[in-house]
């Protein structure tokens, strides 16, 4: 994973970039402190002609339908002067409240599309729900297929294109998951302390002195 | 030299015992010329001969008239009562046996190799058809259906006399000239034999030709004009019926071998598709929920994603793949 400021890689429990030291806290300070209330379609900029709305939310819902517990989200909007769409993405899963999603289905569930048709820069960000199962090449991967279509214009075909890699990538990750979860769950272990290490050393060593004793004992 | 004035010589005379020795030997040269005496055994001239003849009564005058030449009146169903059960028709018995046999036998033989029947009533040499009968009508009656026909009405001994008629499926395709024609032809043929039997078959040799042709130049009408068969009439009618029996059960097993097996293999694998498809819309996934410890501050998500730029088609997502700050990248 990465810093949505400097794009370097951090560790999983980073509560801030080691590289730039960079937390929510700073987005807060970009973004706004406030608390947003949006619907999971919400097309500020107006780049949805008429009929794509309905495509793009069955899409959507499509998606929701197959994996009851995540939900999609797509906010188009020109970001203007703040114009780095992976920090606005980053802050916005974890600032809106999405009027159109059950209370029960927290925003970790969330994998949140943001589109600035002014700058022409599309990005994916997911909540913590789907951090063991997706990662950054998936949702390169789901963008790229859009590509072609959004050069044309075509917002509703290319989201509709990227929704349909995502669905087939979901399904793969959740059969591989329910045959082996212990892979995915290793990529979300907190990092090994020391103190964990020294415990697991010494536990070795008692162990070998217990049989030791035991052996002396029956001779 | 002139002859003129000189006297003719006399005529020999008979010396009368050579003319009677000769008369003794029974002939004499010329001597029925040159007689006076009568020819013997000569008729009388008739002015000379008063003949007594009895001259017919009016009741034989009449008789004659009710003696018609029509045909028999006690055969007249077996000609037009019903549509004859064999290609010849002869219930007079004008034939002999032998030649009837040959000639029916003919008929058959054409009746297989030809779409079109060639039936033949078989007529006497002076007889005529009676007033009443109507042939047209008789034969629209009963050649309307079956295989179509061409009727000829021949008169033994006098072919000359024959008739020809079409059934109603021939009849518009096939020209009253080229009928004139084959009728024609047919009779020629017949008159170079003496024999009536000969002149008969003589004449359905060259009709039968003649029907081939009819057939030809009418193309596939005959055959799709033909509804049925003339039961018991045609012998090789029923040979091609199980020919094409054959043909059904061949093809019938055929599909019980490959077409139905390989039509159950197809819908068995399209009714797996279906229910696959079925199962995998209605399919509902699931993920494990792990703990995750919360990174960068952010309560619900810090999985940053990808970011991809559609600005120009000269960036393509392949060179966006290896995204890294800015200030590592190169100059």
């Amino acid at each position: 994973m990465k810093c949505p400021r400097c794009v370097q890689r951090i560790h999983r429990a980073a509560a801030s970039c080691p590289h730039c030291g960079f937390t929510l806290a700073d987005a807060d300070a970009r973004f706004g402190h406030e608390e947003v209330r949006i619907r999971c379609l919400t097309d500020s900029a107006g780049i949805f002609r008429r009929g794509d709305r309905e495509r793009v939310q069955a899409a959507m819902d499509a998606i929701t339908r197959h994996f009851p517990q995540i939900f999609v989200a797509i906010y188009t909007g020109s970001l203007g002067e703040i114009s780095n769409i992976r920090q606005f993405g980053f802050w916005l899963l974890n600032r809106s409240a999405f009027e159109d999603v059950p209370v029960t289905k927290p925003n970790a569930a969330g994998i949140l599309i943001t589109i600035d048709p002014e700058s022409k820069a599309a990005g994916m960000v997911f909540g913590y729900l789907l951090d063991p199962f997706l990662e950054e090449a998936d949702t390169f991967d789901c963008l790229s297929r859009a590509h072609a279509y959004w050069l044309e214009g075509d917002y509703a075909g290319g989201l509709l294109k990227s929704l349909a890699l995502l669905g087939v990538i979901l399904r793969k990750r959740s059969r591989h998951a329910r045959r082996d979860p212990e892979y995915f769950e290793r990529k979300v272990l907190p990092p090994a302390q020391m103190v964990d290490l020294v415990r697991r050393i010494r536990a070795g060593h008692r162990q070998v002195l217990a049989k030791e004793q035991s052996e002396e004992v029956k001779l | 030299m002139c002859l003129r004035g000189m006297e003719e010589p006399g005529l020999p005379k008979w010396n009368a015992n050579e003319k009677k020795e000769l008369e003794l030997a029974g002939w004499i040269a010329g001597g029925l010329l040159l007689t006076d005496d009568p020819v013997p055994d000569d008729p009388k001239p008739a002015s000379t001969v008063t003949l007594k003849v009895e001259q017919p009564t009016a009741e034989e005058v009449a008789q004659d008239a009710e003696h018609s030449p029509e045909i028999p009146e006690k055969f007249l169903p077996a000609y037009f009562a019903e549509r004859p059960k064999t290609f010849l028709v002869d219930p007079q018995g004008l034939l002999s046996p032998a030649n009837f046999r040959d000639r029916l036998s003919f008929l058959n033989y054409h009746a297989s190799d030809s779409s079109i029947d060639l039936f033949v009533y078989v007529i006497g040499k002076d007889q005529e058809i009676p007033s009443e009968v109507r042939e047209e009508e008789m034969i629209e009656r009963f050649f309307s259906q079956g295989r179509p026909a061409v009727i000829v009405y021949y008169y033994l001994g006098s072919p000359q006399r024959s008739v020809v008629y079409l059934s109603p499926s021939l009849t518009d395709v096939v020209s009253a000239a080229e009928q004139r024609r084959a009728l024609a032809s047919s009779v020629v043929q017949a008159f170079e034999k003496l024999n009536p039997a000969e002149q008969l078959e003589a004449f359905l040799v060259q009709m039968s030709i003649r029907v081939y042709w009819m057939e030809r130049m009418i193309g596939g009408a005959a055959s799709a004009v033909e509804v049925a068969p003339v039961p018991g009439a045609v012998a090789n009618a029923e040979e091609k019926t199980l020919a094409k029996n054959q043909k059904i059960e061949w093809a019938r097993a055929i599909a019980i071998k490959y077409v139905m097996p390989a039509g159950a293999t197809l819908t068995l694998l399209f009714v797996c598709l279906f229910i696959n498809f079925w199962l995998k819309r209605g399919a509902r996934y699931v993920f494990p929920d792990f703990d995750v410890e919360p990174r960068l501050g952010g309560a619900h998500a810090a999985g940053v994603g990808a970011v991809i730029s559609f600005a120009s088609a000269a960036l393509p997502p392949a060179s966006q793949r290896d995204q890294v700050p800015d200030y590592l990248r190169r100059a």
